[in-house]
């Protein structure tokens, strides 16, 4: 994943479940929190997926999270692809929270560190526990603790 | 909560497959996705799958566009495209800046994204379909990180018959540079 210049303060990002709750990223301030952009119809998307549980599984909860961002799909499509998922799937039905976001493409993947800046990026599919990205995301949790 | 039939979602998901890969015999392959066409200059490697009408309509039904709308983008000469940056730096491109190129010197641009839905808010395509369709294309703007990748539809602005050349230009830190898919063509269906 790239570093991001310029370190930003990431954008807001308060968006129902599959429940329909709002999951808040400011709630997460204090952990790394990598945020997945996606659809089920795009094909590096789908592939990706999995590795977004098996990279969270890596870290510990209080430090690190997952929130899988999909864009402009109904909660039935996404299921039928998610099945229950470890980690919150939010709704951006309409696309104007990742209007907010530097997304280039899909799928594009943000992480926000625990100070809540934008970190990492990433356009295009990864395997996010490949050991290469672990070992930024461990950088980035030594940097931020104190 | 109701849930698409098994039978109805195996179509849509063979849709999407159909529409961004290809099954006939590659001569390239990237991140799993099966290349009909490649080509490579500096840190740049450009992919292209010509898409058929039926695939292309089959994707869009399946994302809410109806047949009679989605017909003029599914029978224009539209292809798959991958960009990916395999060089130390950033690279740009901008979709403006492509051309095909005919046999007689012929030249074609594409048409962008914005210009197709300015065609679905006429048509009152609903939201989720227009969003899904922006999405699902190659951007008119790209900039890529080392490593970055990104795949998307694309069509010709006009009809260009027999093989062309797909002149991609995009710009790195040294300057201005094409990536050239040669032989390209439409699909034919």
């Amino acid at each position: 994943m790239s570093a991001v210049t310029a370190l930003s303060p990431a954008p807001s990002l308060a968006l129902p479940d599959i429940d329909g709750k709002t999951v808040d990223l400011a709630s997460y301030r204090g952990k790394l929190v990598l945020v997945n952009f996606w659809a089920t119809w795009c094909p590096p998307c789908r592939k990706e997926f999995p590795s977004l549980g098996r990279v969270r599984k890596i870290f510990t909860p209080s430090e690190f999270e997952v929130l899988a961002v999909n864009v402009g799909e109904d909660p039935e499509t996404v299921f039928s692809f998610t099945g229950t998922s470890d980690f919150p799937v939010l709704f951006d039905r309409d696309a104007q929270a990742m209007a907010r976001w530097p997304v280039k493409g899909l799928p594009t993947t943000l992480v926000v560190d625990r100070q809540g800046r934008l970190a990492l990026r990433a356009v295009g599919g990864r395997e996010f526990d490949d050991p290469a990205i672990v070992t930024q995301l461990m950088e980035l949790l030594k940097q931020g603790r104190t | 909560m109701s849930f698409r039939s098994g039978s109805s979602l195996r179509k849509s998901l063979f849709a999407v497959f159909a529409a961004f890969t290809t099954l006939t015999s590659t001569c390239h392959a990237v991140e799993d996705i099966a290349w009909r066409h490649s080509a490579a200059q500096g840190g740049v490697i450009l992919s292209a799958n010509p898409l058929g009408a039926a695939q292309r309509t089959a994707f869009y039904l399946a994302r809410g566009f109806s047949e009679p709308t989605i017909k003029p983008y599914a029978h224009a000469c539209g292809f798959s495209f991958g960009m990916r940056n395999t060089g130390p730096g950033p690279v740009r491109t901008t979709l403006a800046d492509w051309q095909a190129v005919g046999t007689g010197g012929r030249r074609v641009r594409l048409r962008l994204p914005a210009e197709w839905d300015t065609q679905w808010a006429k048509a009152q395509v609903p939201e989720a379909a227009r969003i899904a369709f922006r999405w699902a294309q190659f951007q008119a703007e790209n900039s890529f990180e080392a490593g970055d990748w990104i795949m998307g539809m694309a069509t010709l602005d006009a009809p260009l018959p027999g093989n062309f050349r797909l002149v991609a230009r995009y710009h790195d830190e040294k300057g201005e540079h094409e990536v050239v898919i040669d032989k390209l063509a439409c699909a034919n269906d």
